[in-house]
């Protein structure tokens, strides 16, 4: 079999396994159960926000931007990490977490126009599917070593 | 690309970028844990990696004498603690291994 000094295919296949393993810890866990729920929270007011009339979008973002990165500070000191403006998530890692909200979000613009309730409903669900991915990826990442 | 590191087995792969320093299990985690972050505290990189102080503090130790990591004392939760981070050199030498690990597996695709 070919080898590359001491390095097969196989136990390069295999670091690089362990590499993207310990950037998913990183990425997932360690986050304080009330980062997920807060973010959740202040994502759930700006989906419910866009469907409102004029500047009263701007006016939620103002007000809920710096709460949310306050809370990511407060989250990033509680757990030991200093993320930067990167952050550790892949690409693929904020497809799976905020893809479904804006999914969501996307699909209830025509509806609301109809439906007074829709956007209380689709915050609501865009708070729970936050929470819920980040609690759920943050334990899975935390059980794999 | 950074070029082959010849250290701890004395031996230099053909792969351009392979680092036998970082290839080692514990230091190709601690690398890949700092490397998307700015910095990662001692005590949370432990929790993250499941290394156990003594020999996660070696390892730093080794990545910090090749000038991959460095490490300051900052206060947090009115406590002294240490922050590791890498360095311009270390995340340099680290993206390039990972490039040379690809390159070893993509050899057997092609």
């Amino acid at each position: 079999m070919e080898t590359y000094g001491q390095v097969s295919p196989q136990e390069a296949a295999a670091a690089l396994e362990t590499a993207q393993r310990s950037r998913a810890r990183v990425a997932w866990s360690g986050y304080p159960w009330w980062y997920w729920v807060a973010t959740g929270a202040g994502l759930g007011v700006m989906a419910y926000a866009v469907a409102l009339p004029g500047w009263w979008v701007l006016a939620f973002a103002a007000v809920v931007a710096p709460a949310l990165y306050a809370v990511a500070r407060a989250a990033g000191r509680a757990r030991g990490v200093c993320e930067g403006w990167t952050g550790a998530m892949t690409p693929r890692d904020t497809a799976v977490l905020y893809g479904p909200e804006i999914l969501l979000m996307l699909a209830d613009a025509p509806v609301s126009e109809h439906v007074w309730w829709s956007s209380i409903a689709v915050a609501v669900l865009v708070s729970a599917m936050f929470a819920g991915t980040g609690l759920a990826r943050g334990a899975r990442a935390a059980r794999c070593s | 690309m950074t070029t082959s590191r010849d250290t701890e087995h004395g031996t230099a792969p053909a792969v351009d970028g392979f680092d036998h320093l970082i290839h080692a299990p514990a230091r190709l985690r601690i690398c890949a844990a700092l490397d998307p972050v700015r910095e990662i505290e001692f005590g949370t990189l432990q929790t993250l990696l499941g290394i156990s102080k003594s020999p996660l503090s070696k390892h730093i130790s080794v990545l910090a004498d090749a000038g991959y990591v460095t490490q300051r004392r900052a206060v947090r939760d009115t406590r002294q603690r240490v922050w590791v981070r890498l360095t311009d050199a270390g995340r340099a030498a680290y993206r390039g291994h990972v490039a040379a690990l690809q390159q070893i597996v993509g050899s057997t695709r092609t």
